[in-house]
């Protein structure tokens, strides 16, 4: 770009009003010069009527009335393109003009001959030719606000800026030229510059979306250009939703994408992309920020989130290779732009309560069921009521602040943030406190070097409670015992015949945990561009991570179940750092109708993790200054030190080749070596392709004006998944410090032990993922309503069970680990979007996603080829079972058939033979009709794996208001109540069992009596419950101040909002949350959905402000 | 063309760059990618010299400290379902363990599954050491001896399953990542191969162990431990030949009656001179997880201990008036010990099992962890030797031993001579003189042939030709897809 920056000011002036006079002249000279013979012919004069007629045809009349040969080249100018024209004595010239400037043709004459061609490619002589005249103008956006970022570019040149903070710029630029406007989200625009000075452009949102570009695995590419399924969701879509991890926010906007939440502060939600794919260990997918692969994005502010990519299908995630089978989502975080500072603050204040709370009986209709349970008046029915749920949870607030600035030159752009979240739990004493800092640039070296980091550092701090055990604890504890006694102490179940319980109260006031992380994860990169079309990356990502937690419990006597002779004092340090050095060679160029980029790779990844636990006793409490290991009894002092380390090498390479914008096509390898596995078999081949065919792009498909996108794609792949465990197929050994209770004792004295207690897995490979896709992606009525259709078929082979083993083996675990089992998910996405700009004030749109999936095992290696699983922790009951031909993890059991009403009943029935079984137990139905009710008597009762997902997102925009309503659910899914059937004894009951038992003859043919045990506590129906459910998952609600007001305060901009997130859920089901993810205590998706956690859901109302300096 | 010189540099700095970044990174992959699991030992290193083949042994007696060995499992299965417990704690608590005690548990009960699971766990430590021991080069005698206590052990833990289940998977080697899915899923023995078993190893162990240990070694597996075992073995199989000379030789190793009766079951009286076999249990501070018997804590008195496995009423009337084997036996509410413990008075139990008191205060690391289980002692010699004596017609030497024992409890001698009259005098005192110690009662029911009658005099349900066994859990027949069969009835 020529710059006249080397020259004084006033000789700028001077020299480019001079520059002026003298381009005006050479134009003029040249004008004249050729005026001879080409003026005569250019002035003839023609009478034309032609519509809808090509070109060629349309010339070669004007050929005929002038006695003029036109030349030109078919292809180039597209002469089979229709035009319509009329012309009514004419000079040749205004004809000309008016056919061929549209068409962006130009013509020159020569002698009795008319040259048609294309403007010429300008070659850098003439970007510095004399005619070039400084534009400045400014980029405002549909709301008139100017745009910053914007990308300004002389037409068919490299010669190009970017808007400032205010959306105005300024470059050199032929005066005859063309400027081309574009932005992401954005229409781009062409504007002629017809030798104005002052060009000012209002750009159109993009609805299309169809021009969009969306990250993919290594690089970007142009949404319409993509063979895969990938699902992309903006940044601006999570500032709407004010949640603390944007994982979370996701949920209900992706189709395929099941997110269930976990509402404990600095918790992260589950995410599972089509369906369990996996069997053992932690079936999530695979993150990506900015390049570096992480483990969950906690960590991360959304704020600072410009889009996330989930990246769904095999064509997609395959260059991801042996990580890739659970999906990827892929997180850029938002990069600085060239332009004056943009500074804006972001922050929320709000409240959380919980919902959905069951209603447990009373301590008189607790002691009702006490004494009908032991046929005895063990209970007096007037004691006082504890509400548990009531004494541990409360109104938590939540307060989120973002500032953040970014701005930059053409060399150097920058962003840096920082953020500060507190949140409360609901349960009293838990609260979670997070900092966050980011700081990003990137550094325009040369034309062709260009190098950057990212570096995002949290810290986290928090005081914890014990949530596995607390809402366990108040859902069993009697109400009849207070929070205190009279005496000033905790209530005691001591002082009643029904068990040991703890005080929840208690519970949470002996608990003193606190930790705090410290979270680095940072990538440098450099990339050169060299003999044009390639570009050398190499980036170094970083992911460094420290943290301490300490757990002190005091000498204390509570009640009788809950005393400590002794204090405890553990504490805890760990490290784990990973660093992924990645260097990929691309080759892009596009020829003509052919369009190829090419990706090669190579990465090399360490992970690595150690941790410290040391414990010691008789550590005393003065303040949280003396809680160090050092000041306690030396010979209870012990220590642990876990670590884990593994490492990764790989190879890839990726072709995308794309024929005349129409057929398309995607192939992908990945070669992947894991230290997880032995040398033997240790790389893997994953290899992908994708098609697509842009059937709107083809004429007899154009030609029916019906669709503005029609997009048939298709894709296949292998993908690899070995989150498991490092070095699983190696056998170990219980010895040392690892394993104490082998601890042999003689004399008195203590002698270390160790033996083989556990069986090697069998891990011959990784769990490989076979994936086919078929997608359609359409676009009607200028695009404003869109449609994608997938459907997918994956098989998930060699699958990592753990299947037990026969106890006559004796090894401590049950269980062992190998390539077990083959399962499949197939089913149906589907995404509809309406966007209508109704007027310049009133906006709206509207969505739509759903899913199916059905899951189903096809294959069990497992001794019986069935897995009995989702053990409850009392009874020996099993609710599960996994076999060929059902999905992964169906509950099994009796069904129920009513409740025996009388002793003769009993007697009648098949279950004559149960001992101990009396009036007010399940009849269970005799299946096979042998007259006895045994294990052969069982079948499917229900299936944990979701069929349908769904979600609805609304968005209203009127004026300065605006609107976002967000409604998400889930069907056909099925959810084992075990809270209702895991009773030691005296457990407490809800207010629907005590509105509803069996209390004597003809109370009740559903519900047991209170005495349920023995068989009644068998998995069966009863249990099983339906797991729907419909949720308002987020509401908000916005004011942008106007433009004349905010100006006044000297702010960009200033917006106020109000949100709501999960106000509603709607469900029968008669736990405390529908979304039941894994039975606690228990790993893998053969016990899902078996409810024993039953932590409530909460709702957040949040009140915000967003504000640009 | 006319291409300018600093395309051309940055054209081959880029090769350059890409090919020696791409080289060097490939050129590591292999050592790269060997990583060994972290803080763990491999198998391969282990077994390789004496101290492991130690180690080894030594997991074994720490094995039998565990959870199902040593607290509810065993406790539920061999003691609950006898006359002489009751589940005790309160009425609600663990109220899931009162099906051992009216015989109303399922083949889905999972502390009858914890039991068998328990016991194989000892088998396979046993096991490796028999497997992985006799390679290792080291001190002969001491790899005899080891070999010889995990023989010892190895048939213990098959008694119990044996006399708990009857037939029971025989597993002699370990299995590994390479066994068969045959030799991972065996069928159930039968019986008589499981005693088969046992008896060839307790022959071969007690030809092997020594008689007595030095003071480190306290506690490990002796010839009279390995003998005594095998005359109760016989005795179970009615072998009476056996059982008597065996328990002879026992008698003639050198142990002798402790004289105070209730002594021995405090922790000063661990391994007395009548002591044969016992389960070693020590606090040990800063290795709570090492101090991890429960057998104390279950059944300490509350609120100190968990107050479960109670003494029943009918036990306290078993015992004759003047018995000193009573007081030592059982705890009652509102008492004060001599050791000035007070059961409270509002105890929600008449009655607590005092051969697992520990006097003072709770531990650091809980209720009880410095008491020994009993397994084996001269008392329980003396009535093996004499009911084989009567069954042999050999009466004077079954009165003589049985006066022995009581007149230790401070008890007249009996005199009758009529062996089925003798016969039940010895099983009388067998059950008071071991009552609550090591879980007899009820298998000694059933040998006896007299399970039905006793129990349902008792309120429980026990069905005869089912309950004499227990069921193969339910899970097991699940997990080895029907492999394992069902006991009859269940």
């Amino acid at each position: 770009m020529k710059n006249f920056s080397h020259f004084p000011p006033i000789w700028r002036l001077v020299r480019l009003g001079m520059l002026q006079v003298l381009l005006s002249c050479t134009l003029v000279g040249i004008a004249s010069a050729r005026s001879g013979m080409a003026q005569a012919i250019l002035e003839r004069k023609i009478t034309l009527q032609v519509e809808g007629q090509t070109i060629k045809a349309t010339l070669s009349q004007i050929a005929k009335q002038t006695d003029i040969r036109f030349v030109y080249s078919q292809q180039l100018i597209g002469a089979e393109r229709k035009v319509t024209l009329r012309a009514q004595n004419e000079p040749l010239a205004s004809v000309l003009d008016e056919l061929l400037a549209p068409l962006k043709i130009q013509y020159e004459v020569s002698e009795d001959r008319v040259v048609l061609r294309l403007p010429s490619k300008p070659t850098s002589a003439n970007v510095s030719a004399p005619q070039d005249i400084t534009v400045t103008g400014r980029v405002l956006d549909d709301k008139g606000e100017g745009l910053p970022g914007v990308n300004v570019v002389v037409k068919g040149t490299t010669n190009g800026t970017q808007t400032g903070g205010d959306g105005s710029y300024t470059l050199t630029a032929p005066d005859q030229g063309t400027l081309v406007f574009s932005f992401v989200g954005f229409n781009p625009q062409e504007v002629a510059i017809a030798g104005r000075t002052a060009v000012n452009v209002t750009l159109a949102p993009d609805t299309k979306t169809l021009n969009e570009v969306v990250v993919v695995g290594y690089g970007t590419q142009q949404k319409r250009d993509v063979t895969g399924s990938i699902a992309s969701v903006k940044g601006d879509v999570l500032v709407n939703q004010a949640s603390q991890n944007a994982v979370s926010s996701l949920q209900g906007k992706v189709a395929g994408v099941q997110i269930t939440n976990n509402g404990q502060p600095g918790s992260s939600p589950q995410i599972r992309i089509r369906g369990t794919g996996s069997v053992l260990g932690d079936p999530s997918p695979l993150y990506v920020v900015d390049g570096t692969f992480v483990d969950d994005i906690s960590f991360l502010n959304q704020d600072d989130i410009a889009s996330i990519e989930i990246l769904k299908d095999a064509s997609s995630a395959a260059i991801y290779g042996v990580r890739a089978a659970n999906g990827v989502v892929l997180v850029t975080t938002k990069r600085g732009k060239a332009g004056t500072p943009r500074i804006n603050y972001n922050g929320f204040v709000g409240v959380q309560s919980v919902t959905n709370k069951v209603k447990m009986a009373s301590a008189s209709e607790y002691a009702t069921l006490i004494n009908e349970r032991n046929a005895a008046q063990t209970l007096a029915t007037n004691l006082p009521s504890t509400d548990w749920f009531e004494e541990i949870s409360r109104t938590a607030s939540v307060h989120n602040h973002q500032l953040s600035m970014s701005g930059g030159s053409e060399k150097v752009t920058y962003s840096v943030s920082g953020s500060y979240l507190k949140q409360q739990g609901i349960v009293k004493n838990n609260d979670y406190e997070r900092i966050t800092a980011r700081l990003q640039t990137d550094y325009n070296a040369t034309d062709h070097i260009k190098i950057g980091y990212s570096a995002a550092f949290t810290n986290t701090r928090s005081n914890d409670v014990p949530a596995d055990q607390i809402f366990y604890q108040a859902f069993i504890t009697p109400p009849v015992l207070p929070v205190f006694k009279a005496n000033g102490n905790y209530g005691d179940s001591f002082d009643y015949p029904l068990g040991n319980f703890a005080n929840p109260r208690a519970t949470l006031a002996r608990y003193n945990q606190r930790s705090n992380n410290q979270r680095l994860v940072s990538n440098v990169y450099a990339s050169i561009n060299f003999l044009k079309d390639f570009t050398f990356r190499s980036s170094l990502g970083i992911n460094y991570g420290v943290g301490q937690y300490r757990n002190y419990q005091a000498k204390d006597s509570l009640t009788t179940t809950q005393f400590r002779q002794r204090s405890s004092l553990t504490s805890s340090n760990r490290k784990d750092s990973r660093w992924l050095w990645e260097n990929t060679l691309t080759y892009d160029k596009a020829l003509g109708d052919h369009r190829i980029t090419g990706l090669l790779g190579i990465s090399a990844q360490r992970d690595q993790y150690n941790q410290i636990i040391g414990s010691i006793n008789d550590v005393p409490y003065y303040s949280e200054s003396s809680l160090y290991l050092g000041l306690g009894d030396p010979t209870t002092a012990r220590i642990e030190t876990p670590a884990d380390k593994y490492t990764f090498a790989s190879y890839f390479g990726r072709v995308n080749y794309a024929f005349k914008d129409r057929y398309l096509l995607t192939a992908t390898l990945r070669f992947d070596g894991s230290s997880k596995f032995s040398s033997a078999n240790r790389f893997g081949i994953f290899p992908s392709v994708g098609a697509g065919w842009v059937l709107s792009e083809e004429e007899f498909i154009r030609d029916l004006g019906v669709f503005d996108l029609l997009k048939l794609r298709g894709s296949w792949g292998r993908l690899g998944n070995n989150n498991i465990p490092s070095n699983i197929a190696v056998q170990t050994v219980a010895v040392g410090a690892g394993a104490p209770y082998y601890t042999g004792i003689f004399g008195g004295q203590p002698y270390f032990g160790g033996n083989i207690n556990s069986l090697a897995a069998r891990v011959l490979d990784w769990e490989t993922t076979d994936e086919t896709d078929i997608g359609l992606d359409l676009g009607f009525l200028e695009n404003r309503l869109t449609a994608e259709v997938d459907f997918y078929n994956r098989r998930t082979n060699q699958a990592i069970f753990d299947i037990p083993v026969p106890g006559s083996n004796g090894f401590q675990d049950p269980t062992t680990r190998g390539n077990y089992a083959s399962l499949r998910n197939r089913g149906v996405e589907l995404s509809v979007r309406w966007n209508n700009q109704v007027s310049e004030k009133f906006s709206y749109n509207v969505g739509f996603n759903t899913n199916y999936n059905q899951n189903k095992i096809l294959d069990v290696d497992a001794i019986g080829a069935q897995i009995y699983a989702g053990n409850l922790p009392v009874g020996g009951v099993q609710t599960t079972l996994t076999r060929p031909g059902l999905p992964i993890g169906s509950f099994y059991g009796y069904v129920v058939d009513g409740i025996f009403q009388t002793q003769d009943e009993i007697n009648a029935s098949a279950q004559r033979t149960v001992a101990g079984l009396k009036p007010g137990s399940f009849r269970y139905r005799d299946l096979n009709g042998d007259g006895v009710i045994d294990a052969a008597d069982r079948q499917v009762i229900g299936n944990p794996n979701p069929r349908f997902n769904y979600g609805v997102n609304l968005g209203f925009r009127y004026g300065s208001f605006d609107v976002a309503l967000d409604v998400q659910g889930v069907a056909g899914v099925d959810i084992y109540n075990a809270n209702k059937g895991v009773r030691y004894g005296s457990e407490n009951f809800t207010k629907d069992f005590f509105d509803n038992r069996w209390n004597g003859p003809g109370t009740s043919n559903e519900y047991p009596s209170a005495a349920l045990g023995g068989t009644d506590l068998n998995a069966n129906t009863w249990y099983v419950e339906k797991g729907d459910y419909i949720r308002l998952r987020n509401v908000q609600i916005g004011y942008n101040l106007p433009k004349t007001v905010v100006s006044t305060l000297r702010l960009q901009g200033l917006r106020f909002y109000a949100n709501a997130q999960n106000p509603v859920t709607w469900f029968s089901y008669k736990g405390f949350t529908p979304e039941v993810g894994q039975l606690r205590g228990s790993t893998g998706a053969t016990s899902a959905g078996v409810d024993l956690n039953v932590y409530p859901l909460s709702a957040t109302y949040n009140f915000g402000v967003n504000v640009t300096f | 063309m006319n291409i300018p010189s600093s395309f051309v540099k940055r054209g081959i700095a880029g090769v350059l760059g890409t090919a020696i970044l791409f080289g060097g990174l490939a050129a590591c992959k292999d050592s790269f990618l060997d990583v060994a699991p972290q803080g763990q030992q491999e198998a391969t290193a282990f077994f390789t010299n004496q101290a492991q083949a130690v180690q080894g042994v030594n997991s074994i007696y720490a094995n039998l400290r565990a959870w199902p060995l040593a607290a509810f499992a065993y406790l539920a299965v061999t003691t609950l379902t006898s006359d002489d417990a009751d589940k005790g704690s309160t009425t609600g608590d663990a109220s899931f363990l009162n099906e051992f005690d009216t015989f109303t548990f399922t083949s889905a009960q999972t502390t009858i599954e914890s039991y068998w699971n328990g016991q194989y766990q000892g088998i396979n430590l046993c096991n490796q050491v028999l497997a992985n021991v006799p390679p290792i080069n080291m001190d002969g005698n001491l790899k005899n001896r080891l070999l010889a206590e995990a023989k010892f052990l190895r048939a213990f833990h098959y008694f119990n399953l044996v006399r708990a289940f009857g037939g029971v998977p025989l597993v002699v080697t370990p299995s590994s990542v390479n066994s068969t899915p045959e030799q991972l899923n065996p069928v159930r023995a039968t019986k008589e191969e499981i005693y088969t078993q046992i008896v060839t190893d307790l022959t071969e162990s007690s030809a092997v162990l020594p008689n007595t240990y030095g003071s480190t070694d306290v506690g490990r597996a002796t010839k009279g431990a390995a003998l005594a075992l095998l005359a109760k073995v016989r005795m179970y199989q009615q072998q009476w030949n056996d059982a008597l000379s065996l328990s002879e030789q026992v008698m003639a190793l050198g142990y002798s009656l402790a004289p105070d009766y209730e002594a021995m079951f405090r922790v000063a009286g661990e391994n007395n001179s009548e002591s044969i076999f016992e389960v070693q249990a020590q606090e040990i501070q800063g290795n709570c997880d090492a101090s991890n018997s429960q057998w104390a804590e279950v059944q300490g008195f509350r609120p100190n201990g968990w107050g479960f496995f109670i003494p029943t009423a009918d036990l306290v009337a078993a015992f004759e008036p003047g018995d000193k084997r009573l007081p030592a036996t059982v705890l009652y509410r509102g008492q004060t010990t001599a050791q000035g413990d007070k059961i409270p008075d509002n105890a929600p139990n008449p009655y607590y099992n005092k051969k697992a008191y520990v006097p003072g205060p709770v531990g650091a690391c809980g209720y009880g962890k410095n008491q020994n289980i009993r397994i084996l002692r001269l008392g329980e010699i003396l009535l093996i030797n004499a009911e084989a004596a009567n069954e042999l017609g050999q009466t004077a030497k079954a009165l003589a031993d049985v006066n022995r024992v009581r007149v230790r409890a401070g008890l007249a001698p009996i005199t009758t001579t009529d062996k089925t009259a003798l016969r039940n005098r010895i099983w009388q005192e067998r059950r008071v003189e071991l009552a609550l110690e090591n879980g007899d009662r009820f298998f000694d029911l059933v040998r006896q042939g007299r399970a039905g009658t006793v129990l349902r005099a008792q309120g429980k349900l026990f069905v005869d030709g089912k309950n004499e066994v227990f069921p193969i859990p339910q899970n097991q027949i699940n997990i080895t897809g029907g492999v394992l069969t069902q006991n009859p009835g269940y």
